[in-house]
């Protein structure tokens, strides 16, 4: 292997697994802000609220991501939605993900006791005050795995940020081997960083579990 | 060269299997006997590779349809994309890349071309009803090209030459065109070919600079594996090619496909 | 600006591709199933060198993109001598992806239940097999069902990876339909309808299993 090919093409590697971190990080940050908006929304929303948030669930989970990031990116200025690379594929991660994180916090909210709310109505809270002090902290216990889980699928998703000009991991990878024909090195490159990345956040994931499920482990 | 090989085939996990050590020794032999040539090309590079109504045509597939009937050999074409051509010909996947490649002295060195099939030279397209008019108009402007194309690297010489542009890389020229349809480029640099076709096609949005070409003339021609076991092949496929040019064939599929006649060279330019 | 003509004339040639996409994901979970199955097994297994195997299995599987995986397989295999069509290299590649999300949510679903069934299943003198066939499986099956169409919906969708290796899917067929009109906007629309069709129709699918398995 000709090592000096990483050495001229290793910072544009490193930018690129910077920028596809930053990309995932905020595209799962987001994208779980609007899931939970939506799912409360579900959960208070009259029912032509609910089957306005049904659709659009249905409608992106239902189409593959490079399909809506193509459409986003180069159908957008046909009805004036004109963005630059990033901010079009942080968007894209973002409608991407809500779906999903959408379904993920409405399975947790079922999974709260409805004790608990009732408890919190009987003492006169708010349903703000519920939302916010009974079923996200016990919700999100339980929601967790689902969220790491999904947070891995999403990481795979960022490298079609590629085909918009992003210059992630993917772009800067295809640009080396475009340059060097080392397409075999570059996929190895690619597949080795992806690896540990992933290894890294499922290894948080499950040390956060631990921590925070630390008051449901009875002390022996 | 050999190093990379034998990495090639560590990174499958078969260090101890190099393949540097090929049982093959004359692929032209190896085709024959097999009857049949496997083809890689990318099916979405009109005029050259297209399927209408799920057929595969185009002139890439005239060309070679008439090279093999010269070979004896049954083609065997699959629709493989630009990403994944390069390395499956080195795993010895296909033994042939037909997409049109720019052949260029970085390319040379790593495999082996045959003659040319066609005029590679680099165009500029524009938005129809678009100010720019010759290709000097694009100083200080966006332009858009495949990565790692050798386009890319005429049009970074010539912009240098214009005192700079801005220059964004896509994947492939399906993105490059659709962000000059959305209004994101100036201008896009594609082969003579790949420009016309597309300018014939859309004409309501996209129109050719005027002249449209700049930059050193450079051609297309066919990928095979370097070294000695593709030397058959590709003689007797540089055969078969001069057989069609001195009988019209050539010319007859290029009016077809491009509306005109180039002549090509008789010999593999930079070799 | 948008040709509404272009938009419809591509419907035919991805209902054709369609099939690809259909026959790769459907496969590819068919057999992800009983290989999954099989590296739930060994998940669970009292050996430690045969959890090891499944979390290194699960780990790799899914850390690597699947884009990756499908350039691994289709490559790598001719070099060993075995040169498999690209629909092969593409429903394999599918289904040992998909295994490793299928014993994980099988895992799950076995671990989800109650301990007290198995310890009765044992108290009442059960034998082993028997607990398995009669208590465990059938309600692990029952509780797996949505997520297991949830895994079919994203096998639908990243199907579209496996046009790298040749295969001439919706996605790719979109992109062919668009190297000849050169309108790629109204191809990949027309893509998008037809991902959701399938994915709306799987999606009904899974809510009717669901109710007639309900436990």
């Amino acid at each position: 292997m000709d090592v000096s090919i990483f050495a001229e093409y290793g910072p544009r590697l490193l930018s690129g697994f910077g920028l596809t971190i930053l990309c995932w990080l905020l595209g799962t940050v987001l994208g779980a802000a609007l899931g939970l908006l939506i799912a409360v929304a579900q959960r208070y929303g009259g029912r032509s609220v609910r089957w306005v948030l049904q659709t659009y669930i249905e409608v992106i989970r239902g189409t593959p991501f490079l399909v809506q990031l193509f459409l986003l990116y180069y159908g957008g200025p046909m009805i004036g939605l004109r963005l630059d690379p990033l901010p079009a594929g942080l968007l894209g991660l973002t409608i991407y993900g809500s779906p999903y994180f959408a379904e993920i916090f409405r399975s947790a909210f079922r999974a709260v006791p409805l004790g608990l709310i009732e408890a919190g109505r009987a003492i006169g809270m708010p349903e703000l005050a519920i939302v916010r002090r009974i079923l996200l902290p016990v919700g999100l216990v339980s929601a967790l795995p689902a969220l790491v889980n999904f947070s891995i699928i999403l990481t795979k998703e960022t490298v079609i940020l590629s085909i918009i000009t992003v210059p992630e991991l993917m772009y800067q990878t295809q640009y080396m081997a475009t340059m060097t024909f080392t397409y075999l090195e570059g996929y190895l490159a690619l597949a080795l960083f992806f690896w540990g990345f992933v290894e890294v956040i499922s290894r948080l994931g499950r040390r956060l579990e631990r921590r925070i499920t630390r008051h449901l482990i009875e002390r022996s | 060269m050999k190093l990379t090989t034998t990495f090639t085939a560590a990174l499958f996990g078969l260090s101890a299997l190099s393949l540097a050590a090929p049982a093959m020794a004359d692929q032209l032999a190896d085709v024959q006997e097999a009857g049949k040539i496997v083809t890689a090309t990318d099916m979405h590079y009109a005029p050259f590779d297209m399927i209408v109504d799920g057929e595969y045509q185009g002139m890439t597939k005239d060309l070679f349809d008439g090279v093999t009937a010269e070979l004896g050999v049954t083609p065997v074409y699959q629709d493989i994309p630009w990403t994944a051509e390069l390395p499956g010909l080195e795993v010895g996947k296909f033994d042939i890349v037909i997409a049109p490649v720019t052949i260029t002295p970085e390319r040379l060195e790593r495999y082996t071309f045959t003659l040319p099939i066609a005029d590679a030279t680099v165009s500029l397209i524009k938005p129809a009803g678009s100010d720019l008019v010759k290709p000097e108009d694009i100083a200080g402007k966006t332009v858009g090209v495949q990565q790692g194309t050798a386009q890319f690297k005429q049009l970074q010489t010539f912009g240098d030459s214009l005192g700079g542009i801005t220059i964004k890389e896509y994947g492939t020229n399906d993105e490059a065109f659709a962000d000059l349809g959305a209004g994101r480029l100036d201008a896009v640099a594609a082969s003579m070919p790949n420009a016309t076709t597309l300018v014939k096609a859309r004409p309501e949005q996209f129109a050719l600079f005027e002249p449209a070409q700049f930059g050193e003339p450079t051609y297309f021609g066919w990928v095979l594996r370097p070294g000695e076991d593709s030397a058959s092949l590709a003689a007797a496929i540089n055969d078969a090619l001069l057989k069609m040019t001195d009988d019209g064939r050539v010319k007859e599929i290029q009016e077809k496909w491009l509306g005109a006649y180039t002549e090509l060279p008789r010999e593999v330019p930079g070799s | 600006m948008f040709s509404l003509s272009t938009f419809l004339d591509a419907f035919w040639p991805l209902t054709l591709a369609a099939r690809y996409t259909l026959l790769v994901s459907g496969l590819g979970i068919a057999l992800g199933l009983v290989i999954g199955a099989f590296v739930c097994v060994l998940a669970l297994s009292k050996s430690r060198a045969a959890r090891t195997v499944a979390a290194l299995w699960v780990s790799y599987l899914r850390g690597v993109p699947m884009l990756v995986q499908l350039l691994v397989v289709f490559f790598l295999l001719p070099v060993i001598g075995i040169n498999v069509p690209a629909i092969v290299a593409a429903v394999v590649t599918t289904a040992i992806v998909a295994s490793a999300y299928i014993s994980e949510i099988w895992r799950g679903a076995i671990l989800a239940l109650p301990r007290g069934q198995t310890e009765a299943a044992i108290a009442i003198g059960m034998r082993p097999r028997d607990t398995w066939t009669r208590i465990i499986l059938p309600q692990a099956v029952a509780l797996s069902i949505p997520q297991l169409i949830n895994e079919l919906i994203l096998l639908v969708k990243a199907s579209s990876l496996v046009s790298v290796v040749g295969v001439m899917e919706i996605t790719r067929a979109s992109q062919a339909q668009a190297g000849v009109t050169f309108r790629p906007l109204e191809a990949y629309l027309a893509a998008a309808c037809l991902y959701l069709v399938i994915n709306l129709c799987l999606a009904a699918l899974g809510r009717w299993l669901e109710h007639r398995m309900a436990v």
